[in-house]
């Protein structure tokens, strides 16, 4: 049964290793690049604030619209479509295929029972799934990693201008094991909907739009509630407003930035004592040019700052949970399908 | 021969036509959203002088910070890229790829159609289609974006970069290009699946060889269509975007602050009267000295700011030149298909 699987999976396994060797060419040719430019720019044992917010300004600058920028923006499409193109192509049609050509009717009169079939074919497919994502990612890091560790210094106040942090919404699934959870689930959904569809096509659409569903919806609607986000109210100083709306001469929105280096900041809001956003007349000082005095007008209205965010210290926790409930439903997903296919009639 | 090819379009055309409803509805009823808050901004009528950039530009940044319109932002680009290749993914590719695996070709070929009819009518409905879904994408998601495009224009120097119809990653979202992409695409699949004659396979090459496609195109082909302008301007010490001073060398990086308005940057440089980029080294005006004498050591080197851009008047004959080559080349695949599949043999 294990080498049938690897003899029908061999063309997909032969795509997927070139992708692999691709890539790590790419990155390898590129990566020390990186690691050179990071060490020319004076970040690493940078004495104290001010020359590493220059010496980051610096690094930033030599990486924005260079080479390695593109490589950046490449691999992490590229994570991103490894778990749909996965489902697509390996999860539907596994059985989705056999049914379309009829070939299932050989291969369930077999000595091989239905439940061992699948099993098999889902744990060769199902592990080489995890091991691609798993070695995407860990490439994509052992690349990036000045990057990250320059993007550390950077604060709110700064002209930094490299806001790179992994627990960024769009980061956050490219680094990590977040990947390889995204792997496993993707390649349950598609042989779910293999199983119900029995047609090829239309189970690989189904797989595509049921996977852009949950991988955009996740990060907005499920990932901040994983683990509670940290709630904090604390008076409105001046370095941390960073604009103002003002829509006619009636309503006025105070935007502000949030001092928190490598943390994720879900909302962060100028509130009045109620704690709602405050939206009320701009003071006068305001609507002249003057931005000394604006600023001291709106410190004097006795604003606070609610910021509602996760911070660094749980990107593990967040990985972990995030991982461990793709990876169950992946599981109940797989589970579901080989009940279904013991109870299918075969004609 | 219309009739059959309907009758085998059917679900896909079902599934198209509800994609774009839904994209419709979603589009049509945040635009009204748009357009209010651009009257709220005090934006309609507004005469270009200093007040009106800012407010164009915060109405801009608060737009694309506030639910849902960022879904829409990041998405809808995103959608509009994704639509020509899952076209050719599903539609093209599988076209005739799947009348050569399940061996149907044999009975089309036997009729009293003749082989050229056959797949000119095919190939010539889908592409229609395709290239008419990619329109309209294109056509609603412009009417929504529109007044964005106005506040960009006030903004001018002060606006958000890329945000612009002109930016890379904006560009093949609008205007009549997609229609060219989805040309290509139809082409790409079909061609694919005449050569490979095995549907999986022709997908995912159609798929790898879009994408390529498009990479390469947007990063190094598109900006060589027509010869870039280049503006040079005089450096002032107080107009500069950044200052740097970096490595042991002592390096000198200036930057220029100018921009042009929606134009689409893609070099900007200082160099020196002899026509050199200009790298320093640091003096001790800069390293010890105060601000004026710094300054006044930057101004005796009579620096220029060389700005290679496309400006953004250029958009639409772009638009028509990207359009047509893509055309030319669907086109071209088209007729090499076509001889391919006349001089086939049935056995």
């Amino acid at each position: 049964m294990i080498w049938l699987s690897w003899r029908q999976f061999r063309p997909q396994a032969l795509v997927a290793g070139c992708v692999l060797a691709g890539l790590a060419i790419l990155l390898l040719s590129t990566g020390f690049g990186v690691a050179h430019l990071y060490h020319d720019s004076g970040l690493p044992g940078c004495p104290d604030t001010r020359a590493c917010q220059h010496a980051l300004f610096v690094f930033s600058n030599e990486l924005r619209g260079s080479i390695y920028e593109f490589v950046f923006y490449l691999s992490i499409a590229l994570i991103y479509l490894a778990p749909a193109l996965i489902g697509a192509f390996w999860g539907a049609p596994l059985v989705a295929r056999e049914a379309e050509t009829g070939t299932l009717r050989l291969a369930w009169s077999q000595s091989v029972s239905r439940s061992r079939w699948l099993l098999v074919k889902v744990a060769m497919l199902g592990l080489t799934a995890m091991a691609v994502a798993g070695l995407l990612s860990l490439m994509l890091y052992l690349w990036s990693q000045t990057a990250y560790k320059a993007g550390k210094y950077a604060s709110a106040h700064g002209p930094s201008g490299l806001s790179i942090t992994r627990l960024s919404p769009l980061l956050f699934g490219t680094n990590g094991i977040a990947p390889i959870g995204y792997a496993a689930f993707a390649f349950a959904v598609g042989l779910a909907a293999g199983v119900l569809i029995k047609r090829t096509l239309p189970a690989m659409a189904v797989t595509l739009a049921v996977l852009a569903l949950v991988l955009v919806g996740w990060p907005a609607l499920v990932r901040s509630h994983l683990i509670p986000p940290v709630h904090t109210t604390s008076i409105l100083r001046g370095p941390n407003i960073a604009g103002l709306g003002i829509s006619g001469s009636q309503k006025m929105t105070v935007f502000v930035g949030a001092d928190k280096p490598g943390a994720w900041v879900i909302s962060d809001q100028a509130v009045n004592a109620a704690g709602q956003q405050y939206s009320g007349r701009p003071p006068r000082a305001c609507l002249s040019k003057s931005f000394n005095g604006c600023t001291k007008a709106i410190l004097a209205l006795g604003l606070k700052q609610a910021i509602s965010y996760e911070p660094a210290s749980r990107y593990w926790a967040l990985q972990g949970s995030e991982t461990g409930a793709y990876l169950l439903f992946a599981v109940a997903l797989a589970g579901a399908c080989t009940l279904r296919i013991r109870r299918r009639r075969l004609a | 021969m219309l009739w059959l090819t309907w009758r085998q379009f059917r679900v896909q055309a079902v599934i198209a036509a509800t994609a774009v409803a839904v994209v419709a509805i979603g589009l049509l009823a945040t635009g009204f959203g748009v357009r209010s808050r651009f009257k709220a901004a005090g934006l309609p009528g507004c005469q270009v002088h200093h007040d009106c950039q800012h407010v164009a530009s915060l109405y801009v940044t608060a737009l694309r910070e506030s639910q849902p319109y960022t879904l829409f932002f990041n998405s809808g680009v995103l959608f509009l890229h994704a639509v020509p290749a899952l076209i050719g993914l599903f539609w093209a590719a599988p076209l005739i790829a799947r009348e050569f695996e399940t061996g149907t070709f044999r009975l089309a070929w036997n009729q009293s159609v003749s082989r050229s009819r056959w797949i000119a009518t095919k190939l010539g409905f889908i592409a229609l289609v395709a290239m008419a879904t990619a329109g309209l994408l294109s056509l609603l998601i412009t009417w929504w974006a529109s007044p964005i495009d106005k506040a960009l224009a006030l903004a001018g120097q002060t606006a958000p970069i890329g945000e612009y119809t002109m930016d890379p990653l904006i560009f093949g979202a609008r205007g009549i290009a997609p229609i060219g992409y989805a040309a290509l695409a139809v082409a790409l699949g079909v061609t694919f699946g005449v050569l490979i004659r095995r549907t999986l396979p022709a997908m995912g090459l159609t798929l790898a060889s879009f994408v390529a496609v498009q990479v390469i195109w947007a990063n190094w082909i598109r900006q060589h269509l027509i010869s870039p302008k280049v503006a040079s301007w005089k450096i002032s010490p107080v107009n500069l975007n950044a200052f740097m001073i970096s490595g042991p060398a002592r390096k000198v990086t200036v930057i220029g602050a100018w921009r042009p308005p929606g134009g689409w940057v893609l070099s900007n440089q200082t160099v020196t009267p002899a026509g050199h980029v200009f790298t320093g080294p640091a003096t001790s005006a800069c390293l010890s000295g105060s601000q004026n004498v710094c300054d006044a050591w930057l101004a005796s080197k009579h620096l220029h700011q060389l700005v290679t851009f496309q400006p953004a008047s250029r958009f639409w004959t772009l638009q028509w030149l990207e359009t047509g080559i893509f055309l030319l080349a669907a086109v071209a695949l088209t007729i090499f298909c076509a001889q391919r599949i006349r001089r086939r043999r049935l056995t």
